[in-house]
């Protein structure tokens, strides 16, 4: 059977660089990270070896379309996906028609509403509320019998109603699927720091194979709690980048001073996939055609990555045969690039060896930090936007490269035609998409 | 007496969570019955209410709880009270 082909039609982002795709888009080109001191209070449980992250920008949720009651019932990884979404859909030039005004939910003018999916990542879902509701749970019963209730840490007000709708990973899913009216398959995929990339894979996948016209796709994660827990769980896997004699220069991927990751407090991209032929007749604006996928999984260590990087190795020269592609076609490799010793040892002796020192290759996470589940959709939305306006970011802090590859030193205008953007995960999952520029 | 400023947060709240015309709101308004509120919206309106007004609701005076104006009732009296803000 012929596989029909996909674009990218919409794209709708929240990272630490900005609150909607054009703002992140600009802080790439620009070189602008986000890098600060983690919060003060985070110190009262414990001394981390790393003390800095990226921070999100301050988010004004009404103007995105979510008032206070919808922020008393969601995550915040579910508002920031619906408002990414938002975004995404109105990029697209896709109308949109009031469904039911106390629901706060829409139809879609376009496609029949059960040939649209959408297929999400997370890492963790909703984990924020439910260390909150968990603190209250357990912190409550206390405040009568403690002489001075304010050496309790601080907690959230109540057990919230909405504690299990709020907590389950899904959730970023089914939101979208309530919010924009849409009935066929609505998928989330949990493949920790690979999951955006699986979620775009498998939306480009149905798609393709005809069982959905439409996808809403990418990834979204949440991961500020009252107490620095989460980020304390990296930290104490030294995974973490250290703040060395210059925070705005900790967070390196592939140079030769990296100390691990920049934590990011979260983020959120969704990608408006749609079948090309049905894009043209709507008259739809296209970023880039996507045109491959694979995944594989390393089956070794549930922390740390296969040493040989043969699955990945595997995968990614799967990915781009699925492209109908030879390694020599790629010029342009989003890496997953997260700054940890391992991962870009491993990583850039898999592009060598496939690539060589042909492609441009750079990290996103360079700027944004890392946004786990979330980053594979933010790094499929820059991979497509750097097709489309035929330029790329830079890698940034890369000063002595760890190996003789085509690092993006400075950002600018490139010619890219095939692209990859890919994604490695604890526990074990490898996942890469390949995308083409429209021509 | 009840405080206008309460009174308004308290419609506010309501119209906020049950998605109802403010001008249809009057005192004897059954909040199930007359503004279609399910188990679910009830619940969310009390958590708004705690909220706006800061304290906390329990479950057995949120479920006394049927009129738009007990609402309003009962919140002037827990500010008044000091209980809410």
């Amino acid at each position: 059977m012929n596989r029909r082909r996909v674009v990218v039609t919409g794209i709708g982002m929240i990272s630490p660089l900005g609150t909607s795709a054009p703002e992140c888009w600009s802080a790439l080109m620009a070189g602008r990270s986000a890098v600060a001191a983690v919060p003060p209070e985070w110190c009262r449980y414990a001394e981390t070896a790393s003390t800095i992250w990226a921070p999100l920008p301050p988010i004004d949720w009404p103007a995105l379309g979510i008032g206070r009651i919808e922020q008393m019932q969601l995550d915040t990884s579910g508002m920031l996906t619906i408002a990414a979404s938002s975004e995404a859909i109105r990029d697209a030039g896709i109308g949109t028609a009031s469904a039911d005004a106390k629901k706060n939910t829409f139809r879609l003018e376009g496609p029949p509403p059960d040939r649209c999916g959408v297929f999400m990542g997370t890492g963790v879902g909703g984990i924020t509320p439910f260390v909150g509701n968990l603190a209250n749970h357990v912190m409550s019963p206390l405040i009568g019998d403690v002489s001075d209730p304010s050496i309790l840490p601080p907690m959230p007000p109540r057990f919230n109603p909405y504690a299990v709708p709020s907590m389950m990973p899904n959730a970023v899913s089914a939101l979208l699927g309530i919010r924009w009216s849409l009935y066929g398959p609505n998928l989330t995929f949990a493949q920790a720091c690979a999951a955006g990339t699986v979620a775009v894979g498998h939306a480009f996948r149905a798609i393709a194979a005809g069982s959905v016209d439409m996808a809403l796709c990418g990834g979204a994660e949440y991961l500020r709690d009252p107490y620095g827990g989460i980020f304390r769980g990296f930290d104490i896997a030294r995974t973490l980048a250290a703040e060395g004699s210059d925070p705005q220069r900790a967070n390196r991927p592939f140079d030769r001073d990296r100390t691990g990751f920049l934590f990011a407090e979260g983020g959120a991209a969704v990608l408006v996939c749609e079948e090309a032929e049905a894009a043209r007749r709507r008259g739809a604006r296209a970023y880039a055609e996507i045109v491959g996928y694979a995944e594989t999984f390393d089956g070794y260590s549930i922390m740390s990555m296969e040493p040989s990087g043969t699955r990945i190795n595997d995968m990614v020269a799967a990915a781009v045969q699925d492209a109908g592609c030879v390694p020599g076609d790629i010029d342009y490799v989003n890496a997953h690039g997260t700054g940890t010793a391992v991962n870009d040892e491993i990583e850039s002796s898999v592009i060598e060896r496939l690539f060589g020192a042909t492609p441009l290759v750079t990290a996103t996470k360079s700027l944004t930090g890392h946004c786990i589940g979330a980053s594979g959709g933010i790094e499929a939305a820059v991979t497509a936007l750097s097709l489309a306006h035929q330029a790329t970011h830079a890698c940034h802090n890369l000063e002595h490269p760890i190996r003789d590859l085509r690092f993006v030193r400075e950002a600018g205008p490139c010619r890219i035609e095939t692209a990859v953007t890919q994604s490695f995960a604890f526990g074990g999952h490898n996942a890469a998409v390949v995308m083409k520029r429209i021509s | 007496m009840q405080d206008e400023g309460i009174r308004e947060r308290v419609e506010n709240t309501i119209v906020d969570v049950l998605k109802v015309d403010s001008t249809d709101l009057g005192g004897d308004q059954r909040i199930r019955e007359d503004l279609g509120a399910d188990s679910l919206d009830s619940v969310t309106l009390v958590m708004a209410l705690e909220d706006e007004f800061g304290g906390s609701i329990n479950d057995n005076d949120a479920k006394s709880l049927a009129t738009v104006g007990d609402v309003i009732a009962y919140i002037s009296r827990r500010v008044e009270e000091k209980a809410l803000a």
